[in-house]
């Protein structure tokens, strides 16, 4: 399996909220941790290591029954103090948690009817901390090896230790092996061992994908095209990643709502999404994905050049950007956010605004007037992973870390989608944040893979995956990667 | 300044003018030769910068026709021709093209301008270069500068446009490019001292950062800026020297080449950069060797002119020192004659000359000679005769006294024997006068105080000065204090000047006033003695210091040539004015010290007292 993040990190608590590294962290985490509970694909809750759940009347308290004999993977039992333990510091703000025999209770002063979708997503895995600062998990499998490519040094210490936290090196790839928990609670995986391989370019994972050096990897949105001309596998999932502006006061002129505005009339989402990501993305008018909240349609996208300019042209001499450029800064790693910052710049000095992009390097060899990478920025290009299946929670997630304005879990009713609309249709007023696009995740799989059946919001069930083994060659792809299939109990 | 020094220096100096003159024009002409050299040497590399700038525009049109012509080009072309075809298939072919080609700019543009593809700065695709369509045919068309926008910035690029015209009329362009940077001037080859620069006028003000050389930045970029603004205003070829530092080695001189694009704006300017260093050096080593050369002629010349102002000033010089010894009292002196030149002819009229004075010396000193025989004769003569007379007279008294008796006769012969003796003891004093003047004494020097010995010298003629009976003389004595001591015999000194007052006592028998003035005059001491007599003639003047001769009825004439006996012998000089009726004044200068002479500590003079409590009304200044 092949990853094209940077760094990945198997300790929930060190997860940043809306990071896209956020998405390979929970999908390495799942393989070794469980969650209370599941979601479904029609939207039903499945019980994991929470077997039966109940409310009071006023959604504030909930009790949740543990399953009973779940070991970790050194065989020591579940407790409900480890549930506790592990949750109270995921658990949003004014959320309590306590243990109770066999089960636990979440408290809150605000009602929690999303409670169910905040527990059955993003980092809220249930784990042991051990004493060396390593988590223990009791998921289907458990890491048993960190290295370098060409040396993979084995790492016994981790064979106990989940939720290591590792990080590519500076040149090279990382590797970290996972290896069939026997004793997890669900019965054992298929798989034998998966060997991931993180920090892989894009092209390369294809080849290696084509070459069948790797069984599923992460695609790149501009290779999805070339991915299915070759006629390999390709699963995507809904639209998991959005990319859009933020606005800052680093730059006095962006404080002008006309310029903002006249800025959000320049922007081509279109020609982004079909022309640059080349059909693989949507044009986005909203922070929340249609399949989240259920109103981005109502959105609709402001693009008018002409209209773009009167506005610049009224703006005052002393307004933004007449003195000197906005600086946008390219937050998102990789090509693709590149791209699209320099798609804005072209579209927004159409509209006379000067926008430089800056953190970037600069051209390989080139002699062009580079911006200056110290300089301070008043646009941000970022990018924003949805890891919440509750819409409220992921708005309120999405405006406390983006620092949009007062936000509180009671500012908003849960039960009430036209206020969740009504507030996400004021920020998106206000212009501060501008959406660009949003992108599925792509992922492209080998021939032997099979039962493949993630959740469409990008949750991989490896567990439930099992590979054939090919007639000839099995044994030239070697043993790390070329598990039989094993027996489900 | 010696004339043979003045001569030597107008030598020297002529043969370094000279050398200098030589130099100067040797290093001029040295470093405009050397300057054209390295104007050659610029048009060469301007030559070959331009030739490179063809053949690279050569490369780049082959390689854009090459992408024009390609069958995937062909298909891109029917493709596009379609309306609302899909412009996303072809996002990526520009960069493709690009790295296929080995260029570092490739466009795909539409037959309506619209940007299909582009390596360089894909996010503009979609948007319109009218700019290509406004040309019919660019199959045709040269290379030529363009200002390529980037996501960062600007480049400057050398570009070419080639059209795929597989559809009538749906022309599909391909714009095709490589940056101007310092690749490009890596591939010229630059002579030794030599570098090619290239500022990209791509910025409303002069940037540092857009002068690139082969190897990276450019130190001291802004330098440039002048030349930068100049062109800016006027774009033609200019030249300039850059002195990096204080030292000229370190100057450069810089041909600025204007670039413009195909609206003849100012896109770039093409820098060749010529180090002086080597035409410094070349410079310095020139002079060095010039200075060399002329101090070598200098010494030659030195030597040259030291033999030839010998030569010319030898005869001079021994025509000056027989001169001075001429001067001196040699009228013997002859020199040699050499040669019958103005100099020779110079020495043979001296020889005469010299030759005539000495017999005129020798027929003045024979007259003289004479003259003084006779004077002495007839003072002899009038001293002796004196005695003479008495004697004679008591002779005969004593024989006529022979018929007396006896006892008047032994009275008689005892008077006459009484005045014959007296009158003896006269003659003997008269020749021993005489005797004591030929036997002069030499000088013995000691350091002397002259104001104690003419004090000594007055101070025994006090009792004369107010003698009961006869007019009273007042001696007054203006004596400068202090005195620089000189070397003198103290006796002779103190004769001279006893000789002097008595003169002058003499000269004033109706009494009157004896002045004495001491001081220094031109590095000698004078003394002067005065006194307010009848005075003298100039006759008598003229004679004055002549043995034996003398104006008074009593006296031997010999005091007067004591006194200039005594000055001489100090080798001192005495002179003489008088004016009838005002009285006479005697100047008498002597040096301070005599040459190779010992002196001993001051003596007192012979007559010098203990203690000389002076009664003279004196005076000094």
């Amino acid at each position: 399996m092949q990853l094209h993040s940077q760094t990945v990190s198997l300790d929930p608590r060190e997860w940043k909220t809306g990071a896209t590294a956020s998405a390979t962290n929970e999908k390495l985490a799942a393989l070794v941790f469980d969650r209370l509970l599941a979601l479904d694909n029609y939207g039903r809750f499945q019980p994991r290591l929470a077997t039966e759940w109940s409310h009071d009347a006023a959604f504030k308290k909930w009790q949740f029954i543990l399953r009973t004999n779940v070991k970790f993977s050194d065989g020591t039992l579940l407790n409900a103090a480890d549930v506790a333990g592990a949750l109270q510091p995921l658990l949003l703000n004014g959320q309590q948690i306590r243990a109770s025999a066999n089960s636990v209770v979440i408290q809150s002063a605000v009602a929690m009817p999303d409670l169910l979708e905040e527990l059955a997503s993003g980092r809220l895995f249930v784990y042991r901390a051990q004493p060396d600062g390593t988590l223990m998990g009791t998921g289907p499998f458990f890491v048993v090896e960190i290295g370098t490519e060409g040396r993979r040094p084995s790492n016994p210490a981790a064979k106990d230790s989940d939720g290591a936290s590792v990080a590519r090196g500076a040149t090279g790839t990382m590797h970290l092996r996972f290896r069939a928990n026997e004793e997890t609670w669900a019965g054992r995986p298929f798989l034998d061992e998966i060997d991931v391989t993180i920090g892989v370019p894009p092209l390369r994972q294809l080849f290696d994908l084509q070459l069948g050096k790797a069984d599923l990897v992460e695609l790149s949105p501009d290779l999805v095209r070339r991915a299915m001309q070759e006629k390999l596998r390709v699963w995507s999932s809904v639209p998991v990643t959005l990319y859009a502006l933020r606005f800052d006061d680093a730059q006095p002129g962006v404080a002008d709502a006309k310029l903002r505005e006249a800025l959000a009339l320049s922007l081509d989402r279109h020609t982004m999404a079909n022309v640059l990501l080349q059909k693989q993305a949507e044009p986005a008018a909203a922070l929340l994905p249609q399949w989240l909240s259920g109103y981005a349609f109502l959105f609709t996208m402001e693009k008018d050049i002409e209209r773009a300019k009167e506005i610049r042209a009224a703006l005052p001499p002393s307004a933004a950007a007449s003195k000197e450029p906005l600086r946008l800064r390219v937050e998102a790693g990789g090509d693709l956010p590149k791209l699209l910052g320099e798609r804005v710049a072209v579209n927004v000095r159409q509209a006379a605004i000067p926008l430089q992009v800056v953190n970037r390097a600069a051209l390989r060899g080139s002699s062009a007037t580079t911006s200056s990478n110290d300089a301070a920025a008043s646009v941000h290009l970022f990018a924003w992973h949805y890891s919440s299946l509750s819409s409220r929670i992921e708005l309120e997630s999405f405006v406390s870390t983006l620092n949009l304005g007062e936000s509180t879990s009671s500012a908003v009713s849960p039960t009430d989608p036209e206020q969740l609309y009504a507030r996400e249709k004021k920020l998106l007023e206000e212009r501060r944040v501008l959406p660009l696009v949003v992108l599925p995740e792509y992922v492209g799989l080998g021939p032997n893979v099979r039962d493949w059946m993630p959740a469409r919001w990008g949750e991989w069930h490896l567990a439930d995956v099992w590979l054939t083994v090919p007639e000839s060659g099995a044994e030239q792809r070697g043993n790390s990667n070329a598990a039989s299939p094993g027996a489900k109990p | 300044m010696s004339f043979r020094t003045k001569l030597l220096l107008i030598v020297l100096l002529t043969i370094f003018a000279s050398v200098t003159v030589v130099a100067y024009g040797v290093t001029h002409y040295t470093q405009a030769a050397f300057e054209e050299m390295d104007a050659e040497r610029t048009e060469a590399l301007v030559a070959q910068f331009k030739k490179e700038f063809v053949q690279r525009g050569e490369e780049i049109a082959s390689q854009a026709r090459n992408i024009a012509e390609a069958n995937i080009t062909e298909t891109m072309a029917i493709d596009l021709s379609h309306p609302n075809a899909d412009l996303s298939l072809y996002f990526r072919d520009a960069n493709g093209a690009a790295q296929g080609h080995g260029l570092d700019f490739v466009e795909f543009v539409k037959y309506d301008g619209v940007m299909v593809s582009s390596a360089q700065f894909p996010a503009r695709v979609g948007y319109k270069n009218d700019w290509v369509t406004s040309v019919k045919d660019w199959n045709d068309s040269q290379a030529f500068l363009r200002k390529e926008e980037l996501p960062d910035g600007v480049l400057l690029s050398l570009t070419v446009v080639r059209a795929n015209n597989t559809v009538e009329n749906k022309s599909l362009y391909v714009i095709g490019g490589r940056r101007l940077d310092k690749k490009f001037l890596a591939s010229l080859v630059l002579p030794t001292g030599m570098r090619a620069l290239i500022y990209t006028n791509l910025d409303s003000s002069f940037a540092s950062a857009s002068l690139l050389a082969e190897k990276g930045e450019v130190d001291q970029a802004e330098r440039f800026a002048p030349l930068v603004e100049q062109l800016k205003k006027q774009p033609q070829p200019i030249v300039r020297t850059i002195e990096w530092t204080r030292d000229p080695a370190d100057a450069e001189t810089f041909h600025a080449i204007p670039l413009t694009g195909r609206n003849n704006e100012l896109l770039a300017i093409f820098f060749v950069g010529s180090s002086r260093k080597e035409l410094v050096l070349l410079t310095n080593k020139i002079v060095k060797i010039a200075a060399a050369v002329g101090a070598g002629a200098l010494f030659i010349g030195l030597l040259i002119a030291f033999w030839i102002s010998a030569r010319i000033t030898k005869p001079v010089e021994e025509l000056a020192a027989a001169a001075r010894e001429v001067a001196g009292g040699r009228w013997d002196t002859r020199i040699d004659v050499r040669g019958r030149d103005e100099i020779g002819q110079l020495a043979a009229a001296f020889n005469e000359m010299t030759q005539t004075l000495a017999a005129q010396k020798e027929s003045l000193v024979q007259t003289e000679r004479v003259a003084a025989w006779r004077e002495l004769a007839r003072r002899l003569a009038h001293e002796l005769r004196n005695p003479l007379f008495p004697m004679q007279i008591t002779i005969e008294n004593l024989q006529k006294a022979r018929k007396l008796d006896a006892k008047q006769f032994l009275e008689v012969f005892h008077e006459s024997t009484a005045t014959l003796k007296a009158e003896l003891a006269n003659l003997n004093t008269i020749v021993s006068r005489f005797s004591d003047f030929s036997k002069m004494p030499a000088p013995q020097f000691a350091r002397v105080n002259l104001n104690e010995a003419i004090r000594n010298a007055v101070r025994l003629f006090e009792p004369q000065f107010n003698e009961v009976g006869k007019p009273t003389i007042t001696p007054e004595l203006f004596l400068t204090d202090p005195l620089p001591e000189i070397d003198a015999d103290p006796g002779l000194l103190h004769r001279a000047f006893q000789n002097l007052v008595l003169n002058a006592l003499d000269a004033m028998p109706a009494g009157g006033t004896l002045t004495l003035k001491t001081f220094e005059h031109e590095g000698n001491v004078r003394i002067e003695v005065a006194d307010t007599g009848k005075g003298l003639t100039p006759e008598e003047c003229s004679r004055l210091f002549t043995p034996y001769y003398t104006t008074k009825l009593q006296g031997t004439g010999l005091g007067l040539a004591i006194v200039q006996s005594v000055v001489s012998d100090h080798h001192g000089s005495i002179t003489v004015t008088s004016h009838e009726g005002r009285g006479t004044t005697f100047r008498i200068d002597l040096p301070q010290r005599q040459a190779g002479v010992t002196t001993t500590p001051r003596e007192p003079a012979p007559d010098e007292p203990k203690s000389a409590p002076s009664t003279l009304a004196a005076a000094s200044d």
